[in-house]
């Protein structure tokens, strides 16, 4: 049974302390989502950034805003 | 000598070795040519005629080109098609013996680890087991975010095994979430059985 794919919204941050804070703070308020590694599609390069499913990108949103954390980029991409 | 063409390309797994196995057992001598359009099928293709006591070889024509040849020669050694649907890389084994990946900072080395099983999981060609002892054995248990991720690996065939001594160490022998529990003989059986070893 192949994984299912869908699609998500991924947030990417410019540094890797700032994805790990989105992660404490989305667990710590119930936001879901989890810390994935930057999909390649997205960056060759390293890092780590949010997924969560798409219907959930108003809280992603507002999640990011509330933490206090300047997101890189918002993509919605099937992975 | 006469030539058996088989065009599998745009064949899903496991079409390739399906159509080459019946035109080789069609064949009496001559060679065989198997157009695929990806390195899966090329490695399929070739443990399914190189398991029948055939010199086989492949060439890449294009970007989604290859053709495998094979010379045959009379009868062919009788022994079971390979199945290609089986957990590819089939002799991998991934041995997880700590909770962070890396040396330094824990926190961060924790991320690491979950990046990388999460990635692990996404690959195409998955590993036969994955191991996890000590540190290693909370990841596959209740509360872990890696659960979704193993799973996803165990319902494509791999093995998640984890320290039953560990497990009993850590408190952990309930908490068991996916896979099973192995022992430390079963432990080296597979990584000493294992064509490579993947430590993150």
């Amino acid at each position: 049974m192949m994984r299912q794919r869908e699609f998500r919204v991924i947030v990417t941050f410019s540094t890797t302390t700032d994805a790990m804070a989105m992660e404490s703070y989305c667990l710590s308020h119930d936001v879901a989502g989890r810390l994935i590694p930057v999909p390649s599609a997205i960056s060759a390069g390293c890092g780590m950034c949010w997924s969560a499913p798409s219907s959930q990108r108003e809280n992603v949103d507002s999640a990011v805003k509330a933490a206090r954390l300047r997101c890189e980029g918002v993509y919605e991409m099937l992975i | 000598m006469s030539k058996v063409v088989v065009d599998a390309r745009g064949e899903q797994c496991p079409m390739p070795v399906v159509k080459a196995t019946k035109a080789l057992q069609e064949m009496q001598e001559g060679m065989l040519e198997v157009h695929v359009d990806n390195e899966i099928a090329v490695q399929n293709v070739l443990r399914m005629v190189t398991g029948k006591g055939l010199e086989a070889k492949s060439e890449q024509q294009g970007e989604k080109h290859f053709v495998i040849t094979a010379a045959v020669n009379g009868a062919l050694a009788a022994e079971a098609v390979p199945s290609c649907c089986a957990p590819m890389g089939g002799d991998t084994v991934v041995a997880i013996g700590s909770a962070a990946m890396g040396v330094g900072d824990d926190v961060l080395g924790k991320t690491l680890m979950k990046g990388f099983i999460y990635a692990l999981s996404q690959q195409e060609v998955l590993p036969a087991a994955v191991l996890f002892y000590n540190g290693g054995a909370s990841i596959p248990t209740e509360g872990s975010v890696s659960l979704e991720d193993l799973k996803a690996m165990e319902a494509q065939g791999v093995e998640i095994l984890t320290c039953g001594t560990c497990l009993d160490f850590y408190g952990l022998k309930d908490k068991l979430a996916v896979g099973g529990v192995t022992n430390m003989y079963s432990i080296v059986e597979k990584l000493s059985k294992a064509g490579k070893v993947i430590k993150p």
